[in-house]
């Protein structure tokens, strides 16, 4: 950048004062004007309402709306929403502003030495060619942008205002700072659960996908054994799991477990009384039972892809491994695991990141309760389901928002250092 | 050197400034004047509109919706007014959509739905003493939709029917009438019949919405002043814990299933089956008995004889049901009323007036009595549709039906939570048991307010 500010001319000049100035000056008529219209498309809307946007992003609005007298207000989550794309279109707008300089500052080189300036449809033509990778990429970034870079930064924005309670709209939202913050970390019940509740999550989350990967895996290599007979028929149970829609599946084991159940008919014909396997004061039984259903579910798709990656294996290796001496169980610690781990580290950690944020499980399992010493959540809930009852049933948005931060970034966190760690990003080429 | 840098900084710099000056100086210029204040209800028909109305499914289903609509059609066409179905899903989203247009004109809900609405303003205040029916509801229907702001009175909707719960009952297995005057003697008949391997009274005891009335009852309360105080929880209050020792006994003559909704889920079919002889719930579902009833081989006629309707059974004021003689009080349960309410968000509030006026007149009112079954508000309806609906009309106007607040969402969990407690309870082991002193009953009902409590104000 300083070599450029020390060395541009003045008609790289005037594109930092007037995009596409500098283009035009070098009779690149069409993506001069191209740099032209952005700039006074970029002003035009500013002027008309994308300044008024980024104030009302800053006041969250004033005025607050009557529907009964028919007075429209301001509305303090469409204000947000909206200042939050003016600000895009800002930033949107100076990236192209600094390619625009970047462009001209290119051509002024490549006039300087005396080269040809390409003209615009040579340009194009490279786009589908050398930097055919910027075309095809820029429709999918684009897509994240809107589809999931946007509604984060939302929710995160929505973690900083009073936003829930009786401050819906039309009722003005304010800006409030880390207060939701405090409120989660700090107040006495709340802080307590919230601990709580992330202890269990992360336990679960573990032995979920523990007990799937290593469930699926045992059933793979099952059934890879010579001695099982009629293979594709066994392996058709677990995919028939599979195919039935989870919650489905859920409803089902509810009503087994279920107080008039079959599974306690089953127990009361045999002599013995009711056991109440998802009820209040069952709290490990219910997570077992969780777990156990849980891993029902994902078990199969873990068995479908460890099938496919054992096909793959080189047979040799094993059958040297024999020679020298190892037992099975070494051949499966130090050949088969590392190998079938190397493969699926990514859907290890996808697995980790599902199972930590598995909503279905224990609501469709195991409903609504609230357990004692817990501020509105059960001992089963996982911070997914507790965040569900703050933003919906009890309507706080913003300690909502706090609390999907923070699964946000223990997610994120541990899925990058798992995958840095792993052989699958570090030793990338001793498979291939 | 410095010179060379100096003038694309100085370019740079008045590029910023310029933009800058933009953002500052255009998001200034908004200032407007304050709307002015609209009188929506002028008494002019909006012409050649279409209204979009809001029904419940079960009146759409069963066809009233539709009579409704073309009668309504007929009258108004004239002034070239047209009312259709609204379309949409019956739990909608006014405040989000109303604003943006998407809402319905006019809807059918019930008045804790409705008064869900009250506090953003997205249900429009009605002049009800322009209404045809003002004069022929009790003011306990109206106060349903009553908000109070700053000394001022508004009703934010029409009553059409009142929801009360009832006892279902199968009139081949009642022994004697007695029966149904008290729990006790209700009670006393369930132990018989489980005596036999069959059940007497049958129902889910997490279900809050019926579960609250027993603490009702006896002097609780979910809040204060009416249900208007949310500072003041006061389910332990009075004798409440006589509510609870009451589901105790009742718990206990059922079995593990009333510790969930299973007896909710397969009360009908049961019902139909004999194996239990009474439930309680509210008359929208009197049609689910008919079905399962003639499911099992009965004749419409036949099922229609079959099934008793009572005004729930009076409770012993010392709250043991296992008392010979005792002292009767009435049962004060929960309930509801339902009605007609217009958007805030509506273009044409005149023409959404004239179709409430007209789906609250006497005569669409008798008409969906006759297709829905439902128990008009209208006074002059109720007498002529029987006793039962003046029975509930009566148990309104004493305070027997306890017309449910709009904010519930803070007290289903926690109330669902202690209901399933308290109903888990006579199947624990004697030494497991946790509610068999009165001031056991009491602590946890003082848990379960300050529960309710915490939901509603911990956070705000």
């Amino acid at each position: 950048m300083v070599l450029l500010l020390k060395n541009c001319n003045a008609k790289t000049i005037a594109s930092m004062l007037v995009m596409g100035a500098g283009q035009l000056l070098y009779r690149q008529w069409i993506k001069g004007i191209i740099y032209l219209g952005v700039q006074a498309a970029a002003i035009i809307f500013f002027i008309s309402q994308g300044a008024l946007m980024i104030r009302d992003f800053i006041t969250l609005g004033t005025v607050e709306g009557n529907a009964w007298h028919g007075t429209p207000g301001d509305n303090s989550v469409t204000m947000l929403i909206t200042g939050l794309f003016a600000i895009i279109v800002l930033i949107i707008y100076f990236s192209l502003y600094i390619t625009n300089i970047k462009d001209v500052y290119e051509t002024q080189r490549l006039a300087e030495s005396g080269k040809k300036i390409p003209g615009f449809f040579e340009e194009l033509k490279e786009l589908s060619d050398k930097k055919f990778y910027k075309t095809v990429l820029f429709i999918p970034i684009l897509g994240v942008l809107i589809f999931s870079v946007l509604p984060i930064v939302f929710m995160i924005l929505v973690a900083f205002t009073n936003f829930g309670g009786e401050t819906v709209p039309p009722a003005l939202v304010d800006w409030t700072g880390f207060e939701s913050f405090r409120r989660v970390f700090s107040l006495g019940s709340f802080a307590a659960t919230f601990l709580k509740i992330l202890g269990w999550n992360i336990l679960w989350a573990i032995l979920a996908t523990a007990f799937g990967y290593f469930g699926g895996l045992g059933l793979a290599l099952l059934f890879n054994k010579k001695c099982v007979k009629g293979k594709a028929f066994w392996r058709a149970f677990p995919i028939l799991a599979f195919a039935v829609p989870g919650f489905i599946s859920l409803i089902g084991f509810r009503f087994m477990f279920a107080a008039g159940g079959p599974i306690n008919q089953m127990i009361v014909n045999g002599g013995g009384d009711v056991v109440l396997f998802l009820g209040l004061n069952s709290t490990w039984l219910s997570r077992g039972i969780g777990l156990l259903v849980n891993t029902w579910l994902t078990l199969p798709t873990s068995m479908l892809l460890a099938t496919g990656i054992l096909a793959n294996m080189n047979k040799d290796v094993f059958e040297a491994a024999g020679i020298d001496g190892a037992g099975p169980a070494k051949q499966f610690v130090s050949l088969t695991l590392p190998f079938v781990l190397f493969a699926t580290t990514p859907v290890l950690i996808t697995n980790f990141m599902l199972n930590f944020n598995n909503f279905g499980i224990f609501f469709f399992l195991r409903g609504g309760f609230i357990s004692e010493g817990y501020f509105l959540a059960s001992d089963t809930d996982l911070l997914i389901n507790w965040l569900y009852r703050l933003s919906i049933d009890n309507n706080y948005y913003s300690l909502g928002a706090v609390i999907s931060l923070v699964i946000f970034l223990i997610t994120s966190i541990i899925s990058l250092d798992v995958y840095l760690r792993s052989d699958a990003y570090k030793k990338e080429d001793i498979y291939r | 050197m410095k010179k060379r840098i100096l003038v694309p900084l100085l370019v740079l710099s008045t590029h910023f400034l310029v933009i800058t000056g933009i953002i500052l100086g255009a998001g200034r210029i908004n200032d407007e004047a304050p709307a002015q204040k609209i009188e929506k209800f002028t008494g002019v028909l909006e012409r050649d509109i279409t209204l979009r109305v809001l029904e419940n499914d079960t009146a759409l289903r069963q066809g009233y919706f539709e009579e409704l609509l073309n009668a309504f059609n007929e009258e108004y066409g004239q002034y070239g007014i047209r009312a259709v179905d609204a379309n949409m899903d019956q739990y909608l989203d006014l405040e989000n959509d109303g604003p943006f247009g998407f809402g319905p004109d006019v809807l059918y809900q019930a008045n804790d739905r409705i008064m869900r609405y009250a506090l953003g303003r997205h249900v429009q205040p009605l002049p009800i003493e322009q209404l045809d029916c003002y004069p022929h509801i009790e003011e306990k229907a109206w106060d349903a939709y009553k908000i109070t702001i700053d000394g001022q009175d508004f009703y934010l909707g029409a009553p059409v029917n009142i929801q009360g719960p009832l006892l279902f009952y199968r009139k081949s297995l009642l022994p004697d009438p007695d029966v149904l005057e008290s729990w006790n003697a209700l009670y006393k008949f369930s132990l018989e019949r489980r005596e036999n391997g069959e059940f007497g009274y049958m129902k889910s005891l997490i279900d809050a919405y019926y579960s609250l009335g027993f603490l009702f009852s006896y002097g609780g309360y979910l809040y204060g002043d009416n249900n208007t105080d949310m500072e003041d929880i006061g389910l332990a209050m009075g004798d409440a814990e006589r509510g609870a020792n009451v589901l105790l006994k009742l718990a206990s003559v059922m079995d593990e299933r009333c510790v969930d909704f299973t007896i909710t889920q397969i009360s009908y079919s049961q019902f139909a089956s004999g194996n239990f002889f009474a439930t309680m719930t509210t008359p929208d579902v009197f049609t689910l008995f008919v079905d399962e009833l003639m499911a099992v081989g009965y004749s419409r006629e036949e099922a229609l004889a079959e099934i008793g309707i009572a005004d729930v059974p009076k409770l012993p004021l010392s709250g043991d049901l296992t008392e010979e003689n005792p002292e009767l009080i009435p049962a004060r349960l929960m309930g509801g009323v339902n009605g007609f309410a217009i958007s805030s968000y509506t273009n044409y509030p005149n023409a959404a007036l004239a179709f409430v006026d007209f789906a609250t007149s006497y005569e669409m009112v008798m008409l969906r009595n006759e297709m829905l079954g439902i128990v008009p508000a209208r006074k002059d309806a109720a007498e002529n549709v029987g006793e039962l609906a003046q029975t509930i009309n009566n148990n309104l106007k004493e305070g027997n039906i306890v017309v449910m607040p709009s904010l519930m969402g803070q007290v289903w969990t926690p109330a669902e939570t202690f209901f399933t407690d308290l109903a888990n309870d006579p199947f624990r082991k004697i030494a497991d048991q946790k509610f068999t002193t009165p001031k056991s009953r009491i602590d946890a009902l003082q848990k379960l307010s300050d529960q309710i409590y915490d939901a509603i104000h911990t956070l705000r």
